[in-house]
């Protein structure tokens, strides 16, 4: 409950809330000191306050006010609960009282929310950029998905155009009877200083030497907002324009011999897209959208050439460093992406066609600046055209649900020190005392930029205990953490949001019952399935399973009950019990298993969860499965081979998948028609049940999930028998041998039973 | 020649008649007006020639437009078997089988079908038949003329849209005339048509057919240009026709606010000939300023200064850009036809390269500004000519000689293919070209001589035909009859056209030297031939020869040649450009205008006579009386301020001279005797023309006076000797 009391107000979920008080002890706790933090988690309950944060006056420090601080109302003093500097309160504070508090001292505002008044309102932009090398329907149906999203765009936002097949071309909006755009070349590489000449932007034509001429009499007067450019205009004033372009965008002329593929420029164009960006709207809210139905075959950033007789790279080719373009197109993206988060801006990859599109390659391009990855079959699908409506989501006032631009920087009590962070974001390689030598993620750094993020973004953030075991925490002492969130609202406003957390020391070697009860499996496994990705996206081997083995075992070994050596003693507290069961399914699950999945798919399975909520996360790393009969309500059910009943039917949510199976009894009668017989109107009834549940999950998850309806014997009902545990199937007789050197390797498909046992006997065992 | 002050006749000058022997006294030469010869009577040998000073060779108007063309459509196009001379009224029939070639004395069979005369649609003597009645006749050519089949006729329009573009106002015209004309543009259904602007990059115009409105696709990378998309960057006349109207209505103002001064016209070519490749065609370039950007750009070489030295710099290329790409066109069918309308230094001599190489016309309007009206008048004549003239694509002309002659030298603009086939990738109305002729070996077992010229292109509504011209001239031994026989306006031609290379490979000076190099021999050999002594003074010419000191000076005072007097470099080098392509009806008229005295159309008693032609000389001007000066492109209408009000009444509708605004381009359309007079008048000057010229009436106190008397070419200015001062100083040289 506290926990939960926790995630609801402040949007962490901490591996550990008691935390213990020394270095030494910290290191022996295995799973590491870490939160889950979601920084834009929706809050419409905050309270709006349009003034600046008070800060502290220690330079090193410039914490913010918050409810954890000492305050003396008398002397209108306070303390700072990171340095314990003492801090005057400013003039305009003079009315305070402790029966007259500002909201940011109020306790149950350690989470709120400052917007900046004085910074300019800047509208965020929205730059399209299209792939045109697809057939008709394709290309008509991703025409009407962009024309629909326009109505869902502020009316001030600036909005853009960039087309591309074996060009690209660069779209201008404001012209009337005769539409404009300017051609590049698919195979050429430009940089921003390139486009800038080229496009006239920011040299400026003649209207910035006329104004430099006139002396700067006017300037203090006016917000130093950039000039809306031919190539991004207000949605305002260019709707009609836009809707006309859309209208008459036409599938990619060039002829394409048999045998080849389209030459589709899709690096050159999202460098342009991004130059663009550089140079117009630097540090502002901007998007860019890339809608791609294929791989990009031509140019910076190629993955595959146009001979369809050579396919794309496969995990297996990679693996026999046979992928020719990998490498060169990695980096590409990886310089792009790297420009587009420095200048704060986001890009977001629609990848929709029946083959891989080179996502593996691009991924970096979400992942670093925070934008979605969304990988469908088909632009004419409900899959592409529910997700893309639902990244225009807005809250109650009508925003859109997306924040923009934004630094998470991190304050922390002397006694902890930061690590690292692992989620969609870049560092901004900002030291200071409170970075440890330590690094998990992308560490050395206390702030990070993620340049769009949405509800649902969840950094994972890693903690050193910096406490030597001599230096005693004071009696009742607390540690604190505080995350400063400063971001650009879709509304255009600059907002900072302050998360402020204390938690309780502990001193392991006497306490320790009072850190493992603190113990959070869920954060625990969230946690350390970002850690085994991100280690894994590094280095894809069978080192990773061992590094997650080991740290599971280590994990069993220090919080379990047992006997030495005694497998069948051993147990573990309720809060541990389900954490073996998690990294079980993480082994399993496609974000370490990557021989099943295309390299795109495992890029975009990743993508999902390291920047995923808590609960979202879980789901993917163990998927829920409900089980409907005539014998009552829907029930959770085992993920597990037992739980497929020919007289049920299962609901299963994977994130990535809803599955509807029915069981065999179920699916012949469904067969029969019964359902659609008016004495059976409950077995109606109860088809429908599932059905229900599941559009209930479709309507609301982004990305929208695949969903598949099938039955006992149906050939999609291998989704569901790759994900449950085999119990029953399996050949139990599973032998393990070789405890001598090196650390154990669980071979994957072995059932939930068998896992338990070897981790039981490794757990106990005086020798691992 | 001194003592004969008016030489000029009153009325047109002739050519000398070719005189055949009795063979061919009934054959109907070519008309002078296509086809001549600087010699009426071909010298037996090359020394005999050499003894005359005077040059040889043919001057050929071959696309000239024609009201009576013999047009035959046969199976088999009889020509000979070894030189392939098409069959002409100079061949020799053996017998009513064979034939003799005219060029190489092969005999040939005459196949069966030439026996058929189809205009009385009976068999029997070949001679009915019309190519041998006509020395001018065309044929609709069979499949095997063909490299490929016969394109659509494509126009694209390179249009210069920088700030100079803007501020000269052409583009109004030029759109404005393009849509007038769309309908009257030579072709047929399958007619395209293109644009491309540019300024710092190059604009092209998507205009598919299933479009709302014109897409317009820039390519900034001017130094790798490329095509932006495969099609509808030409698009079908007919099927775009609203889009077309559409862009043409809104080019002229879309540049309006760029104020681009770059020009990047080399990569707009580039980009057009990229465009053309497949098919070929035509390319009309329209260009403001000096390329000063991206491929082909070229930097300022004229200095102001040095606008009347004697010493002309930089008449040659500053860079072989321009001829390398127009031979690349030539190559692929594309002619290019530049239209200059610039205000400042463009480098014409570089530029023209494009349309000299690749069988273009060159035109230049100078100073051109839409605020003037004469300007845009005489511009929007020009290009409603040049749209709606007749062309022909896919060119190529031959021009064969008897044995024992050959041709060397080429005059024009085109690209010499090999020896003797100049590739055209058009052909236009308004083209001439010249040859120069040596000897190969003795005429003097022959009688005649002749040249045919063959012109094979396809015609706008896709037809392969072919134009052949024959000229048979007579042979002589005598130095006395070569002189008689000398054609001095075909000499004249053929001299400028040598002038203007002399130019261009040495200077201005060597030209200059030349023409009264020339005619001092000319003189000299004419004394020789008459037998006078080498003492005796005085000037003596032939008759046909008459005029030849009076053309010899007026080409030194033309604008291509003058020294001493302030030519902008640009306008120097159209005029070359002039000299070597103007058809020679044109040239003679553009090196000596015609000046008329027009007081006998207004004599209100009597039969009316024609205005007698006048020397260029102001001791011709009379206050009382109205002249008329025809330069071919403009008509200027210079009234004395003391002639009769009812003239100036009944002419101008004005009640006294001063009445006449100093600038005045209209002539009133009155219906008055005098008037109708005039009307008529001014209509046959325009009859000859490629299309009419402008008309501005000049008060002789106008300040605009100067456009007028500049043309007196007869007499002395500063820097150069009136028409008696050359006669005396040629007369000095003469020996
Ligand atoms: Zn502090
Ligand atoms: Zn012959």
């Amino acid at each position: 409950e506290y926990i939960q009391q926790n995630e609801d107000r402040d949007g962490i979920r901490f591996t550990w809330n008691v935390w213990p008080s020394s270095r030494v002890d910290a290191t022996k706790l295995v799973v590491p000191l870490a939160c889950l933090y979601q920084p834009f988690k929706e809050r419409n309950d905050l309270p709006p306050i349009m003034y600046e944060p008070v800060l502290c006056t220690r330079t090193t420090c410039r914490a913010i006010l918050n409810p954890m601080c000492q305050v003396d109302y008398r002397a209108k003093l306070w303390v700072c609960n990171f340095c314990f500097q003492r801090n005057p309160f400013p003039p305009q504070y003079a009315a305070i009282s402790e029966q007259h508090q500002p909201a940011e001292l109020i306790p149950g505002f350690s989470t709120i929310e400052y917007t900046i008044t004085r910074a300019p309102c800047m509208p965020p932009v929205f730059l399209f950029v299209v792939d045109t090398c697809m057939d008709d329907e394709e290309l008509t149906a991703l025409k009407d998905s962009l024309s629909m999203s326009l109505s869902l765009l502020p009316s001030n936002a600036l909005v853009g155009l960039i087309t591309f097949g074996k060009m690209v071309q660069v779209h201008e909006l404001c012209n009337e009877g005769c539409s404009k755009s300017y051609v590049f070349r698919g195979t050429k590489d430009l940089n921003a200083k390139q486009i800038q000449d080229m496009l006239g932007i920011g040299r400026g034509g003649a209207t910035i030497q006329q104004q430099q001429q006139q002396p700067q009499q006017r300037m203090p007067q006016q917000a130093p907002q950039p000039p809306a450019n031919r190539f991004l205009q207000p949605l305002q004033k260019c709707d009609m324009a836009l809707t006309d372009m859309l209208g008459e965008m036409q599938r990619d002329p060039w002829p394409v011999s048999q045998g080849k593929r389209p030459l589709r420029a899709t690096g050159a164009a999202l460098s342009i897209a991004v130059g663009l960006l550089e140079c117009t709207y630097p540090n502002t809210a901007a998007r860019i959208l890339l809608f791609v139905g294929g791989p990009c075959s031509t140019g910076p950033g190629q993955v595959v050439d146009d001979e369809l007789k050579h396919p794309i790279r496969s995990h297996h080719d990679i693996h026999k460093d046979n992928a020719k373009y990998m490498k060169k197109s990695i980096k590409h993206y990886e310089a792009l992406a790297l420009r587009t988060a420095t200048n704060g801006h986001c890009i977001d990859i629609y990848s929709c066609a029946l083959d891989q599109t080179g996502l593996m390659e691009m991924k970096q391009c979400c992942n670093s600046t925070g934008g979605h990855m969304v990988m469908g079959d088909s632009f004419n699908s409900s899959l592409f055209k529910q997700t893309f409506q639902r990244v225009f989501a807005t809250d109650p006032k009508n925003d859109l649900k997306m924040g923009f631009n934004a630094t998470l920087e991190v304050k922390c009590s002397r006694e902890l020190k930061i690590e690292g962070g692992i989620g969609p974001c870049v560092s901004l390689n900002v030291k200071n005392a409170s970075v440890s030598e330590n690094e998990v993620g992308m560490g050395n750094t206390t702030q990070w930029k993620l340049c769009t993020i949405s509800p649902n973004s969840t950094m994972a953030l890693f903690f050193e205990v910096a406490n030597q075991h001599s230096a005693p925490i004071p009696q009742g002492g607390r540690g604190c953490i505080q995350f400063i969130t400063q971001y650009q609202h879709s509304s255009g406003q600059r907002r900072i949001r302050v998360t402020t957390v204390a938690r309780n020391w502990a001193d392991a070697t006497v306490n320790l019952n009072f850190i493992s009860a603190g113990f959070d499996q869920e954060a625990a496994a969230v946690i350390m399935a970002r850690m085994v990705v991100y280690r894994a996206e590094s280095d894809d081997g069978p080192d990773v399973l061992r590094w997650i083995d080991r740290q599971l075992i280590r994990l069993c070994q220090k919080f379990g009950e047992y006997n030495k050596d005694d497998p069948n003693s051993f147990r573990l507290a309720e809060n541990f019990s389900l954490f073996p069961q998690f990294i079980y399914h993480l082994r399993r699950s496609q974000f370490l298993q990557v021989f099943n999945n295309s390299p795109d798919e495992t890029t975009f399975y990743r993508h999902m969860l390291m920047r995923e909520d808590l609960t979202q996360s879980l789901i993917m790393i163990q998927p829920i499965l409900y089980s409907y009969s005539f014998n009552g309500p829907p029930e959770p059910v085992l993920l597990d081979t037992s739980s497929i009943q020919p007289d049920k039917i299962l609901l299963m949510d994977t994130f990535f998948q809803i599955l509807i199976f029915h069981g065999e009894t179920i699916a012949q009668w469904r067969a029969m028609k019964y359902h659609e017989m008016k004495e059976y109107e409950n077995f109606k009834q109860l088809l429908q049940a599932p059905v229900d549940d599941a559009q209930e999950i479709l309507s609301t998850r982004f990305p929208m999930p695949r969903y598949i309806d099938t039955e006992q014997g149906g050939s999609q009902a291998r989704f569901l028998l790759s994900k449950v545990n085999p119990s029953q199937t399996h050949n139990t007789m599973y032998g393990y041998g070789g405890q001598d050197g090196g650390a154990p390797v669980l071979t994957d498909d072995v059932s939930l039973q068998v896992f338990m046992e070897h981790l039981k006997k490794l757990a106990v065992s005086s020798t691992a | 020649l001194m003592q004969n002050r008016h030489i000029l006749p009153q009325t047109k000058v002739t050519p000398p008649p070719i005189k055949l022997n009795h063979q061919f006294h009934e054959a109907t030469n070519c008309s002078s007006d296509i086809f001549r010869c600087t010699l009426t009577k071909i010298p037996e040998s090359n020394s005999l020639l050499q003894k005359s000073r005077l040059p040889l060779g043919i001057l050929i108007h071959p696309y000239r437009d024609l009201s009576n063309l013999p047009v035959i459509s046969c199976s088999t196009i009889v020509r000979c078997r070894v030189c392939r001379t098409y069959i002409n009224p100079f061949v020799f029939f053996v017998d009513s089988k064979k034939w003799k070639c005219n060029l190489c004395y092969r005999i040939n069979e005459l196949p069966e079908e030439f026996q058929y005369d189809p205009v009385s649609k009976t068999y029997g003597d070949p001679t009915r038949r019309p190519e041998i009645r006509s020395s001018t006749i065309e044929f609709i050519a069979p499949s095997e003329y063909m490299l490929r089949p016969p394109q659509p006729a494509v126009y694209l329009f390179v249009l210069d849209v920088s700030s100079l573009a803007q501020q000269s106002g052409y583009l109004d015209v030029v759109c404005q005339t393009i849509q007038e004309q769309l309908d009257n543009l030579p072709g047929d259904a399958r007619t395209q048509v293109g644009f491309i602007a540019f300024n710092s990059a190059v604009h092209f115009y998507n205009i598919a057919e299933n479009f709302n409105q014109p897409h317009e696709i820039t390519v900034l990378e001017v130094d790798d240009v490329f095509l932006p998309c495969p099609d509808n960057l030409l698009v079908n006349l007919k099927e775009c026709r609203e889009l077309i109207n559409d862009l043409l209505q809104q080019l002229p103002k879309r540049f309006a606010n760029e104020h681009d001064n770059q020009s990047a016209l080399g990569a707009a070519l580039q980009a057009a000939f990229k465009l053309m490749s497949p098919t070929g065609g035509r390319v009309s370039v329209f260009q403001t300023c000096l390329p000063n950007y991206g491929p082909g750009a070229l930097q300022s070489r004229e200095d102001p200064n040095n606008r009347s030295s004697k010493d002309v710099q930089h008449l040659g290329p500053a860079t072989d850009f321009y001829k390398r790409l127009a031979l690349d066109c030539s190559g692929q069918q594309i002619a290019v036809d530049l239209f200059l309308l610039n205000s400042q230094y463009s480098d014409l001599s570089t530029l023209s390269g494009i349309s000299k190489f690749s069988g273009g016309a060159i035109h230049h309007f100078p100073l051109f500004n839409i605020n003037k009206p004469q300007q845009v008048t005489e511009f929007q004549r020009a290009l409603t000519r040049y749209l709606t003239r007749k062309i022909g694509f896919e060119s190529v002309m031959r021009v064969r000689c008897t044995r024992g002659l050959s041709i060397h030298t080429f005059h024009g603009n085109f690209f010499v293919r090999s020896t003797d086939l100049l590739s055209l990738p058009n052909v236009n109305p308004d083209a001439g070209f010249a040859m120069q002729i040596t000897y190969e070996e003795s005429l003097a077992d022959v009688k005649t001589v002749c040249f045919q010229a063959a012109l094979l292109y396809t015609s706008s509504k896709a037809e392969r035909r072919i134009r052949v011209h024959t000229l048979c001239l007579p042979v002589t031994e005598s130095l006395t009859e070569v002189m008689h026989s000398a054609d001095q306006q075909c000499i004249i031609g053929l001299l400028a056209k040598m002038a203007v290379d002399r130019s261009l490979s040495s200077n201005i000076s060597d030209a200059r030297d030349v023409f009264i190099n020339a005619t001092v021999d000319v003189f000299s050999a004419f004394k020789i031939a008459q037998n006078l002594p080498s003492g005796a003074s005085g000037l003596i010419a032939p008759q046909n020869l008459a005029l030849f000191p009076l053309y010899i000076l007026a080409l030194l005072k033309q604008m291509a040649f003058r020294t001493g007097t302030s030519t902008r470099l640009d306008d120097r080098v159209f005029a070359m450009c002039q000299m070597k392509s103007l058809p020679l009806d044109q040239l003679i008229r553009y090196i000596y205008p015609d000046f008329y005295l027009l007081d006998p159309l207004f004599t209100e008693e009597g039969d009316k006579v024609d205005p007698p032609r006048l020397q260029l000389s102001a001791e011709r001007l009379d206050s009382r009386s109205i002249f008329l000066l025809d330069n071919g492109v403009n008509i200027y209408i210079y009234v004395g301020s003391n002639t009769n009000p009812s003239v100036i009444k009944n002419v101008f509708g004005k009640n006294s001279v001063n009445e006449i605004p100093d600038v005045c381009y209209s002539l009133p359309n009155l219906e008055t005797p005098s008037s109708e007079s005039l009307q008529e008048f001014i209509n046959t000057l325009n009859e000859e023309k490629p299309y009419n010229a402008t008309i501005q009436i000049i008060r002789d106190t106008s300040p605009c006076r100067n456009l007028f008397v500049q043309h007196f070419v007869d007499d002395r200015n500063e820097n150069s000797l009136s028409y008696y001062e050359f006669l005396q100083h040629l007369r000095t040289q003469v020996k």
